[in-house]
Protein backbone atom coordinates (compact mmCIF):
# COMPACT_ATOMS: atom_id res chain seq x y z
CA UNK A 1 0.00 0.00 0.00
CA UNK A 2 3.48 1.99 0.21
CA UNK A 3 2.38 3.55 3.70
CA UNK A 4 5.18 5.06 5.46
CA UNK A 5 6.18 3.15 8.38
CA UNK A 6 5.57 5.00 11.26
CA UNK A 7 7.27 4.64 15.15
CA UNK A 8 6.34 5.62 18.37
CA UNK A 9 7.69 8.40 20.89
CA UNK A 10 6.47 8.80 24.07
CA UNK A 11 3.55 10.93 23.30
CA UNK A 12 2.08 9.11 21.23
CA UNK A 13 2.17 5.73 22.96
CA UNK A 14 -1.42 5.68 23.88
CA UNK A 15 -2.45 6.29 19.99
CA UNK A 16 -0.95 3.96 18.82
CA UNK A 17 -1.80 1.30 21.55
CA UNK A 18 -5.09 2.15 20.62
CA UNK A 19 -4.89 1.58 16.93
CA UNK A 20 -3.25 -1.86 17.49
CA UNK A 21 -6.40 -2.31 19.21
CA UNK A 22 -8.40 -0.98 16.25
CA UNK A 23 -9.28 2.37 18.37
CA UNK A 24 -9.28 5.65 16.91
CA UNK A 25 -7.59 7.91 19.61
CA UNK A 26 -7.84 11.60 19.64
CA UNK A 27 -7.10 14.18 22.42
CA UNK A 28 -10.33 15.79 24.23
CA UNK A 29 -10.46 18.68 26.69
CA UNK A 30 -12.61 17.73 29.81
CA UNK A 31 -12.77 22.14 30.24
CA UNK A 32 -14.19 22.91 26.79
CA UNK A 33 -15.49 19.11 26.18
CA UNK A 34 -13.96 19.87 22.81
CA UNK A 35 -11.97 17.26 20.59
CA UNK A 36 -8.59 17.99 18.71
CA UNK A 37 -6.34 16.22 16.43
CA UNK A 38 -3.95 13.76 17.57
CA UNK A 39 -0.94 15.54 17.41
CA UNK A 40 -2.47 18.60 19.40
CA UNK A 41 -0.70 19.94 22.62
CA UNK A 42 -3.46 21.83 23.52
CA UNK A 43 -7.27 22.70 22.78
CA UNK A 44 -7.77 23.63 18.87
CA UNK A 45 -10.81 26.10 20.36
CA UNK A 46 -9.85 27.26 23.64
CA UNK A 47 -6.22 26.53 23.97
CA UNK A 48 -6.96 24.88 27.32
CA UNK A 49 -3.65 22.75 27.84
CA UNK A 50 -5.55 19.88 29.60
CA UNK A 51 -5.55 17.58 26.97
CA UNK A 52 -5.91 13.64 27.25
CA UNK A 53 -6.58 10.85 25.00
CA UNK A 54 -9.83 9.29 24.01
CA UNK A 55 -11.57 7.07 22.25
CA UNK A 56 -13.30 8.13 19.32
CA UNK A 57 -16.36 6.35 17.14
CA UNK A 58 -13.70 6.21 13.84
CA UNK A 59 -16.25 7.73 11.46
CA UNK A 60 -16.47 10.86 9.48
CA UNK A 61 -17.04 12.44 6.60
CA UNK A 62 -14.73 13.34 3.33
CA UNK A 63 -13.42 16.77 3.19
CA UNK A 64 -11.23 17.18 0.10
CA UNK A 65 -9.29 14.52 -1.45
CA UNK A 66 -5.98 13.92 -4.01
CA UNK A 67 -4.93 11.02 -5.56
CA UNK A 68 -1.30 10.90 -6.28
CA UNK A 69 -0.66 8.70 -9.54
CA UNK A 70 1.67 5.34 -9.44
CA UNK A 71 4.95 5.56 -10.67
CA UNK A 72 6.72 2.87 -12.63
CA UNK A 73 9.58 1.65 -10.12
CA UNK A 74 12.95 0.32 -10.56
CA UNK A 75 11.37 -2.96 -11.20
CA UNK A 76 9.20 -1.89 -13.98
CA UNK A 77 6.29 -1.76 -12.45
CA UNK A 78 3.97 0.48 -11.87
CA UNK A 79 2.56 1.29 -8.29
CA UNK A 80 -1.21 1.83 -7.79
CA UNK A 81 -2.46 5.40 -7.54
CA UNK A 82 -2.53 6.90 -3.96
CA UNK A 83 -5.88 8.51 -2.93
CA UNK A 84 -5.23 10.56 0.00
CA UNK A 85 -8.58 12.36 2.17
CA UNK A 86 -9.31 14.27 4.67
CA UNK A 87 -11.58 13.07 7.10
CA UNK A 88 -13.63 15.01 9.33
CA UNK A 89 -14.41 12.75 12.41
CA UNK A 90 -17.70 12.74 14.01
CA UNK A 91 -15.78 14.50 16.78
CA UNK A 92 -14.74 17.22 14.62
CA UNK A 93 -11.01 16.88 14.35
CA UNK A 94 -9.42 16.05 10.63
CA UNK A 95 -7.21 13.03 9.64
CA UNK A 96 -5.48 12.69 6.84
CA UNK A 97 -6.15 9.10 5.93
CA UNK A 98 -4.83 6.77 3.03
CA UNK A 99 -8.22 6.03 1.31
CA UNK A 100 -8.04 2.41 0.76
CA UNK A 101 -10.15 1.08 -1.71
CA UNK A 102 -11.28 3.84 -3.22
CA UNK A 103 -11.75 5.56 -6.80
CA UNK A 104 -11.14 8.95 -7.69
CA UNK A 105 -13.79 9.68 -9.85
CA UNK A 106 -16.09 8.77 -7.31
CA UNK A 107 -15.43 10.55 -4.21
CA UNK A 108 -17.06 13.68 -3.14
CA UNK A 109 -17.18 15.62 -0.31
CA UNK A 110 -19.52 14.93 2.56
CA UNK A 111 -18.93 11.03 1.58
CA UNK A 112 -18.95 8.85 4.92
CA UNK A 113 -15.48 7.46 6.16
CA UNK A 114 -15.33 4.92 8.27
CA UNK A 115 -11.64 4.37 9.89
CA UNK A 116 -9.67 1.39 9.65
CA UNK A 117 -6.23 0.18 10.73
CA UNK A 118 -3.41 -1.17 8.64
CA UNK A 119 0.21 -2.06 9.90
CA UNK A 120 2.93 -1.35 7.43
CA UNK A 121 5.72 -3.53 7.67
CA UNK A 122 8.67 -1.91 10.12
CA UNK A 123 6.12 0.61 11.61
CA UNK A 124 2.59 1.03 14.33
CA UNK A 125 -0.58 0.37 13.07
CA UNK A 126 -1.73 3.53 11.61
CA UNK A 127 -5.52 4.61 10.43
CA UNK A 128 -6.85 4.81 7.03
CA UNK A 129 -10.13 5.38 5.61
CA UNK A 130 -12.47 3.48 3.88
CA UNK A 131 -15.29 5.07 1.81
CA UNK A 132 -18.70 4.34 1.66
CA UNK A 133 -21.42 6.14 -0.97
CA UNK B 1 19.78 68.46 2.29
CA UNK B 2 16.84 65.74 3.43
CA UNK B 3 17.13 63.76 6.36
CA UNK B 4 13.96 62.02 5.62
CA UNK B 5 14.34 58.20 7.09
CA UNK B 6 11.11 56.91 5.11
CA UNK B 7 12.66 53.18 3.64
CA UNK B 8 12.22 53.19 -0.22
CA UNK B 9 13.92 50.13 -1.92
CA UNK B 10 16.72 51.62 -3.97
CA UNK B 11 18.76 48.39 -5.50
CA UNK B 12 17.88 45.00 -7.46
CA UNK B 13 19.95 42.35 -7.86
CA UNK B 14 19.42 38.98 -9.47
CA UNK B 15 21.65 36.10 -10.84
CA UNK B 16 21.06 33.90 -13.44
CA UNK B 17 18.39 31.35 -12.95
CA UNK B 18 17.87 27.53 -13.54
CA UNK B 19 19.91 24.77 -13.97
CA UNK B 20 22.97 26.68 -12.78
CA UNK B 21 25.30 24.05 -11.67
CA UNK B 22 28.78 23.70 -9.68
CA UNK B 23 27.41 26.92 -7.32
CA UNK B 24 26.51 27.11 -3.83
CA UNK B 25 23.52 28.96 -2.02
CA UNK B 26 26.43 31.48 -0.44
CA UNK B 27 27.66 31.95 -3.69
CA UNK B 28 24.70 33.07 -5.26
CA UNK B 29 23.72 35.31 -2.69
CA UNK B 30 26.76 37.06 -2.54
CA UNK B 31 26.34 37.57 -6.35
CA UNK B 32 22.91 38.89 -5.81
CA UNK B 33 23.81 41.17 -2.86
CA UNK B 34 26.49 42.46 -4.93
CA UNK B 35 24.57 43.02 -8.29
CA UNK B 36 22.13 45.28 -6.05
CA UNK B 37 24.26 46.95 -4.67
CA UNK B 38 26.08 47.86 -8.21
CA UNK B 39 22.48 48.56 -9.12
CA UNK B 40 21.77 50.85 -6.59
CA UNK B 41 25.35 52.60 -7.35
CA UNK B 42 26.09 51.54 -3.57
CA UNK B 43 29.73 49.46 -2.00
CA UNK B 44 29.29 46.69 -0.35
CA UNK B 45 30.75 48.38 2.69
CA UNK B 46 28.00 50.39 2.45
CA UNK B 47 25.72 47.76 3.82
CA UNK B 48 25.10 47.78 7.41
CA UNK B 49 22.10 45.40 7.16
CA UNK B 50 21.79 41.96 6.35
CA UNK B 51 18.31 40.14 6.35
CA UNK B 52 19.00 36.30 5.22
CA UNK B 53 16.01 34.06 4.48
CA UNK B 54 17.52 30.86 4.16
CA UNK B 55 15.36 28.77 1.99
CA UNK B 56 13.73 25.14 2.25
CA UNK B 57 17.67 23.71 3.23
CA UNK B 58 18.74 26.18 5.58
CA UNK B 59 21.49 26.34 3.23
CA UNK B 60 22.65 30.09 3.65
CA UNK B 61 22.47 32.03 7.40
CA UNK B 62 24.31 34.43 9.68
CA UNK B 63 27.61 33.22 8.22
CA UNK B 64 26.70 35.47 4.91
CA UNK B 65 28.17 37.83 6.98
CA UNK B 66 31.55 36.76 7.61
CA UNK B 67 31.45 35.42 4.23
CA UNK B 68 30.57 39.12 2.72
CA UNK B 69 33.33 40.47 5.00
CA UNK B 70 30.72 43.09 6.90
CA UNK B 71 32.28 44.72 9.47
CA UNK B 72 30.11 45.91 12.68
CA UNK B 73 26.95 45.25 11.37
CA UNK B 74 24.03 46.18 12.70
CA UNK B 75 21.12 44.35 11.96
CA UNK B 76 21.50 40.78 10.94
CA UNK B 77 19.13 37.84 11.23
CA UNK B 78 17.46 35.02 9.38
CA UNK B 79 14.05 35.63 8.42
CA UNK B 80 12.26 32.29 7.87
CA UNK B 81 8.52 32.91 6.65
CA UNK B 82 8.91 30.32 3.60
CA UNK B 83 7.35 31.77 0.55
CA UNK B 84 6.24 35.01 3.13
CA UNK B 85 9.82 35.36 3.40
CA UNK B 86 10.84 38.01 0.81
CA UNK B 87 7.77 40.65 2.16
CA UNK B 88 8.38 39.92 5.31
CA UNK B 89 12.17 40.91 4.84
CA UNK B 90 10.92 44.03 3.41
CA UNK B 91 8.84 45.11 6.19
CA UNK B 92 11.62 44.18 9.00
CA UNK B 93 14.22 46.14 7.08
CA UNK B 94 12.07 49.11 6.55
CA UNK B 95 11.18 49.70 9.80
CA UNK B 96 15.45 48.90 10.88
CA UNK B 97 15.89 52.02 8.90
CA UNK B 98 13.09 54.24 9.80
CA UNK B 99 14.27 53.16 13.58
CA UNK B 100 17.73 54.49 13.21
CA UNK B 101 19.40 50.57 13.67
CA UNK B 102 20.18 50.81 10.08
CA UNK B 103 21.34 53.06 7.04
CA UNK B 104 21.37 50.12 4.17
CA UNK B 105 19.56 46.95 4.67
CA UNK B 106 20.29 44.08 1.85
CA UNK B 107 17.58 41.17 2.24
CA UNK B 108 18.33 38.41 -0.15
CA UNK B 109 17.01 34.45 -0.84
CA UNK B 110 19.16 32.24 -2.85
CA UNK B 111 18.50 28.66 -3.13
CA UNK B 112 20.14 25.58 -5.44
CA UNK B 113 17.89 22.66 -5.03
CA UNK B 114 18.91 21.69 -8.41
CA UNK B 115 21.42 18.78 -8.97
CA UNK B 116 23.20 17.84 -12.32
CA UNK B 117 21.59 14.24 -13.37
CA UNK B 118 19.08 14.84 -10.79
CA UNK B 119 15.09 15.42 -12.04
CA UNK B 120 13.76 18.92 -11.21
CA UNK B 121 10.68 17.14 -9.31
CA UNK B 122 12.96 15.28 -7.10
CA UNK B 123 14.45 18.74 -5.48
CA UNK B 124 12.41 19.03 -2.87
CA UNK B 125 11.31 15.27 -2.15
CA UNK B 126 12.15 13.84 1.51
CA UNK B 127 13.21 10.56 2.21
CA UNK B 128 11.14 7.64 1.93
CA UNK B 129 12.08 6.40 5.75
CA UNK B 130 10.58 5.41 9.18
CA UNK B 131 8.58 9.07 10.55
CA UNK B 132 8.22 9.27 14.10
CA UNK B 133 5.11 10.14 16.07
CA UNK B 134 1.58 11.25 15.20
CA UNK B 135 3.00 14.21 13.89
CA UNK B 136 3.88 12.72 10.62
CA UNK B 137 0.59 10.69 10.19
CA UNK B 138 -0.32 12.93 7.43
CA UNK B 139 2.80 12.47 5.38
CA UNK B 140 3.02 8.57 6.37
CA UNK B 141 -0.65 8.52 4.65
CA UNK B 142 0.53 10.38 1.79
CA UNK B 143 0.90 13.88 2.05
CA UNK B 144 3.90 15.02 2.01
CA UNK B 145 5.36 17.02 -0.48
CA UNK B 146 3.83 20.71 -1.97
CA UNK B 147 1.91 19.75 -5.00
CA UNK B 148 -0.36 16.87 -3.19
CA UNK B 149 -0.49 19.45 0.31
CA UNK B 150 -2.02 22.07 -2.22
CA UNK B 151 -3.91 19.53 -4.15
CA UNK B 152 -6.19 19.10 -1.31
CA UNK B 153 -6.50 22.55 -0.73
CA UNK B 154 -7.35 23.20 -4.79
CA UNK B 155 -9.97 20.60 -4.60
CA UNK B 156 -12.06 21.71 -1.76
CA UNK B 157 -11.98 24.95 -3.69
CA UNK B 158 -13.33 23.18 -6.41
CA UNK B 159 -16.00 21.48 -4.52
CA UNK B 160 -17.29 24.90 -2.65
CA UNK B 161 -17.35 26.47 -5.23
CA UNK B 162 -17.34 25.19 -8.63
CA UNK B 163 -13.68 25.97 -9.74
CA UNK B 164 -12.45 23.57 -12.47
CA UNK B 165 -9.39 22.36 -13.83
CA UNK B 166 -9.49 24.26 -16.94
CA UNK B 167 -9.86 27.97 -14.60
CA UNK B 168 -6.87 26.77 -13.22
CA UNK B 169 -5.09 26.10 -16.74
CA UNK B 170 -6.21 29.77 -17.44
CA UNK B 171 -3.42 31.01 -14.96
CA UNK B 172 -1.05 29.00 -16.59
CA UNK B 173 -1.61 30.20 -20.12
CA UNK B 174 -1.50 33.76 -19.00
CA UNK B 175 2.02 33.22 -17.09
CA UNK B 176 3.13 31.90 -20.25
CA UNK B 177 2.10 34.73 -22.27
CA UNK B 178 3.83 37.00 -19.88
CA UNK B 179 6.52 34.96 -19.52
CA UNK B 180 7.36 34.89 -23.29
CA UNK B 181 8.54 38.58 -22.87
CA UNK B 182 10.24 38.19 -19.96
CA UNK B 183 14.54 37.16 -21.33
CA UNK B 184 14.96 36.25 -17.85
CA UNK B 185 12.28 33.22 -17.97
CA UNK B 186 13.25 29.70 -17.67
CA UNK B 187 9.68 28.80 -19.61
CA UNK B 188 8.97 31.07 -22.76
CA UNK B 189 7.62 28.66 -24.75
CA UNK B 190 3.60 29.40 -25.76
CA UNK B 191 1.11 26.78 -24.44
CA UNK B 192 -2.42 26.33 -25.00
CA UNK B 193 -5.24 25.16 -22.32
CA UNK B 194 -4.98 22.19 -24.27
CA UNK B 195 -1.44 21.39 -23.14
CA UNK B 196 -2.53 22.28 -19.64
CA UNK B 197 -5.12 19.70 -19.61
CA UNK B 198 -2.66 16.72 -21.57
CA UNK B 199 0.05 17.51 -19.26
CA UNK B 200 0.77 14.80 -16.71
CA UNK B 201 -1.19 14.87 -13.22
CA UNK B 202 0.95 15.37 -10.27
CA UNK B 203 -0.93 14.99 -7.73
CA UNK B 204 -4.92 15.50 -8.62
CA UNK B 205 -6.25 18.18 -9.43
CA UNK B 206 -2.97 19.62 -9.90
CA UNK B 207 -1.27 18.97 -12.99
CA UNK B 208 2.44 19.59 -14.45
CA UNK B 209 1.56 22.71 -15.74
CA UNK B 210 -0.01 23.95 -12.55
CA UNK B 211 2.95 23.40 -10.93
CA UNK B 212 5.78 26.15 -10.12
CA UNK B 213 9.29 25.33 -11.52
CA UNK B 214 12.39 24.65 -9.39
CA UNK B 215 15.19 27.06 -9.85
CA UNK B 216 18.77 27.52 -8.68
CA UNK B 217 19.89 31.35 -8.43
CA UNK B 218 19.34 34.51 -5.78
CA UNK B 219 17.89 37.63 -5.74
CA UNK B 220 19.02 40.65 -3.32
CA UNK B 221 17.20 43.93 -2.66
CA UNK B 222 18.69 46.63 -0.63
CA UNK B 223 16.37 49.03 1.03
CA UNK B 224 17.49 52.28 2.36
CA UNK B 225 16.13 55.88 3.49
CA UNK B 226 14.53 57.98 1.03
CA UNK B 227 17.43 61.15 1.75
CA UNK B 228 20.10 58.88 0.77
CA UNK B 229 18.66 56.91 -2.38
CA UNK B 230 17.26 60.53 -3.64
CA UNK B 231 21.48 60.57 -4.14
CA UNK B 232 21.66 56.71 -6.12
CA UNK B 233 21.54 55.55 -9.40
CA UNK B 234 18.18 54.56 -9.98
CA UNK B 235 14.91 55.36 -8.64
CA UNK B 236 13.28 54.59 -5.56
CA UNK B 237 10.23 52.23 -5.06
CA UNK B 238 8.21 53.70 -2.40
CA UNK B 239 6.74 51.37 0.46
CA UNK B 240 3.28 52.04 0.89
CA UNK B 241 1.46 49.74 2.75
CA UNK B 242 2.26 45.90 4.65
CA UNK B 243 0.69 43.16 6.32
CA UNK B 244 1.05 39.91 7.38
CA UNK B 245 -1.19 37.41 8.32
CA UNK B 246 -0.69 33.63 9.20
CA UNK B 247 -4.24 32.35 9.88
CA UNK B 248 -2.92 29.03 11.91
CA UNK B 249 -5.94 26.95 10.75
CA UNK B 250 -7.63 24.57 13.25
CA UNK B 251 -7.18 21.06 11.94
CA UNK B 252 -10.61 20.56 12.41
CA UNK B 253 -14.56 21.54 11.65
CA UNK B 254 -14.93 25.25 10.47
CA UNK B 255 -11.64 25.79 9.13
CA UNK B 256 -11.10 27.82 5.97
CA UNK B 257 -8.36 26.36 4.30
CA UNK B 258 -8.41 25.78 0.73
CA UNK B 259 -11.26 28.56 1.32
CA UNK B 260 -9.43 31.73 2.39
CA UNK B 261 -5.91 32.28 2.91
CA UNK B 262 -3.95 34.99 4.86
CA UNK B 263 -4.00 37.24 2.23
CA UNK B 264 -7.63 38.06 3.05
CA UNK B 265 -6.13 39.92 6.40
CA UNK B 266 -3.07 41.14 5.31
CA UNK B 267 -3.94 42.32 1.90
CA UNK B 268 -6.88 44.53 3.46
CA UNK B 269 -4.20 45.51 6.45
CA UNK B 270 -1.57 46.33 3.35
CA UNK B 271 -4.01 48.22 1.51
CA UNK B 272 -5.44 50.05 4.91
CA UNK B 273 -1.89 51.33 5.58
CA UNK B 274 -1.28 52.61 1.96
CA UNK B 275 -4.22 54.29 2.25
CA UNK B 276 -6.14 53.02 -1.01
CA UNK B 277 -8.39 50.63 -1.55
CA UNK B 278 -8.32 47.33 -3.78
CA UNK B 279 -9.62 49.31 -7.23
CA UNK B 280 -6.11 51.34 -7.23
CA UNK B 281 -3.79 48.75 -7.75
CA UNK B 282 -2.63 48.73 -10.97
CA UNK B 283 -0.32 45.24 -11.45
CA UNK B 284 -0.01 42.41 -9.18
CA UNK B 285 2.19 40.05 -8.65
CA UNK B 286 1.43 37.18 -7.05
CA UNK B 287 2.88 34.59 -5.32
CA UNK B 288 2.02 31.44 -7.65
CA UNK B 289 3.46 28.19 -6.11
CA UNK B 290 0.48 26.34 -8.37
CA UNK B 291 -1.97 27.91 -10.31
CA UNK B 292 -4.52 27.89 -7.45
CA UNK B 293 -2.40 30.04 -5.28
CA UNK B 294 -3.28 32.61 -7.67
CA UNK B 295 -6.77 32.20 -8.20
CA UNK B 296 -7.25 31.95 -4.33
CA UNK B 297 -5.17 34.96 -3.44
CA UNK B 298 -7.33 37.31 -5.95
CA UNK B 299 -10.40 36.50 -4.43
CA UNK B 300 -8.80 36.88 -0.69
CA UNK B 301 -7.71 40.41 -1.91
CA UNK B 302 -10.84 41.25 -3.24
CA UNK B 303 -10.04 41.53 -7.19
CA UNK B 304 -13.10 39.53 -7.38
CA UNK B 305 -15.86 37.65 -4.96
CA UNK B 306 -15.29 34.59 -3.14
CA UNK B 307 -15.64 31.91 -5.21
CA UNK B 308 -15.60 33.09 -8.58
CA UNK B 309 -11.61 33.60 -8.76
CA UNK B 310 -12.37 30.77 -11.04
CA UNK B 311 -14.36 32.79 -13.98
CA UNK B 312 -12.06 36.17 -13.12
CA UNK B 313 -8.80 34.43 -14.35
CA UNK B 314 -10.80 32.91 -17.21
CA UNK B 315 -12.08 35.76 -18.78
CA UNK B 316 -8.46 36.63 -19.52
CA UNK B 317 -8.47 39.40 -17.05
CA UNK B 318 -5.00 38.82 -15.64
CA UNK B 319 -3.25 38.24 -19.18
CA UNK B 320 -1.32 40.56 -21.05
CA UNK B 321 -4.23 43.07 -22.70
CA UNK B 322 -6.24 42.15 -19.37
CA UNK B 323 -7.90 44.30 -16.97
CA UNK B 324 -5.57 42.86 -14.21
CA UNK B 325 -2.60 42.41 -15.36
CA UNK B 326 -0.96 40.37 -12.85
CA UNK B 327 2.23 38.07 -12.39
CA UNK B 328 3.39 40.03 -15.86
CA UNK B 329 7.34 38.59 -15.45
CA UNK B 330 5.47 34.37 -15.76
CA UNK B 331 5.85 34.28 -11.91
CA UNK B 332 6.97 31.40 -10.48
CA UNK B 333 4.84 28.87 -12.66
CA UNK B 334 6.82 30.23 -16.48
CA UNK B 335 9.75 32.82 -14.80
CA UNK B 336 11.52 31.58 -11.87
CA UNK B 337 10.74 30.02 -8.53
CA UNK B 338 12.73 32.16 -6.16
CA UNK B 339 9.91 32.33 -3.22
CA UNK B 340 8.82 35.42 -2.36
CA UNK B 341 11.64 37.06 -3.92
CA UNK B 342 10.01 36.24 -7.48
CA UNK B 343 6.86 38.68 -7.13
CA UNK B 344 8.44 41.32 -5.54
CA UNK B 345 11.33 41.16 -7.91
CA UNK B 346 9.15 41.63 -10.78
CA UNK B 347 7.19 44.45 -8.98
CA UNK B 348 10.13 46.18 -8.53
CA UNK B 349 11.09 46.16 -12.21
CA UNK B 350 7.01 47.21 -13.24
CA UNK B 351 7.63 50.04 -11.11
CA UNK B 352 10.77 50.96 -12.13
CA UNK B 353 9.19 50.81 -15.77
CA UNK B 354 12.08 48.31 -16.53
CA UNK B 355 9.61 45.46 -17.61
CA UNK B 356 10.71 46.03 -21.75
CA UNK B 357 7.78 44.95 -23.47
CA UNK B 358 5.75 43.20 -20.87
CA UNK B 359 5.69 46.37 -19.12
CA UNK B 360 2.24 47.84 -18.03
CA UNK B 361 2.03 51.09 -18.93
CA UNK B 362 -0.07 52.35 -15.88
CA UNK B 363 2.11 50.96 -13.04
CA UNK B 364 1.47 53.30 -9.99
CA UNK B 365 0.57 50.78 -7.62
CA UNK B 366 1.43 47.15 -7.28
CA UNK B 367 0.40 44.67 -4.97
CA UNK B 368 2.85 41.97 -4.46
CA UNK B 369 2.00 38.82 -2.18
CA UNK B 370 3.90 36.43 -0.09
CA UNK B 371 2.46 32.85 0.33
CA UNK B 372 4.28 30.08 2.90
CA UNK B 373 4.15 26.50 4.20
CA UNK B 374 0.32 25.55 2.54
CA UNK B 375 -1.18 28.89 2.67
CA UNK B 376 0.19 28.72 6.33
CA UNK B 377 1.91 32.37 6.18
CA UNK B 378 0.93 35.20 4.25
CA UNK B 379 2.29 38.72 3.33
CA UNK B 380 1.36 41.68 1.49
CA UNK B 381 3.47 44.32 -0.03
CA UNK B 382 2.09 47.63 -1.16
CA UNK B 383 5.08 49.62 -4.14
CA UNK B 384 5.13 52.55 -6.20
CA UNK B 385 7.53 54.50 -8.08
CA UNK B 386 5.65 57.27 -5.81
CA UNK B 387 6.52 58.71 -2.27
CA UNK B 388 3.14 58.15 -0.53
CA UNK B 389 3.19 61.62 0.76
CA UNK B 390 2.73 63.18 -3.15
Amino acid sequence: MTLIPLVRDEFSAPFFDGAAAGRLMLRYSPSSGEWSEPAALVCSVTQARDLEWRPAAGVGELVSWTVKPGRRGEDGRTAPDQVIGIVETAEGPWLTLRLVDAAAPGLRAGMAVRVDFVRPEGGEAMPVGRVSA
Amino acid sequence: MSTDRTAVIAGLGLTEFGRIYGRTPADFAIDAIGRAAEDAGLGLPDIDGLLVNPGVGNDIDLRLQSALQMRDTRVLATIQGFGSSAGQMVQYASMAIESGMADVVACVYADAPLKEGKSAGASYAGQKRAMQGVGALPAAAGLKAAPERYAVAARRHMNAFGTTSEQFGAVAVAARQWAAMNPRAQKREPITLADHQESRMIADPLRLLDCCLVSNGAVAVILTTAARAAELRRPPVHVWGWGQAHPGYANRRGSEFGLVTGAARSGADALKMAGIGVGDIDVREIYDCFTYTTLVTLEDYGFCAKGEGGEFVASGAIAPGGSHPTNTGGGELSSYYMWGMTPLSEAIIQARGDGGERQVPKHDLIMVSGNGGVLDFHSTLILSPHPKSA
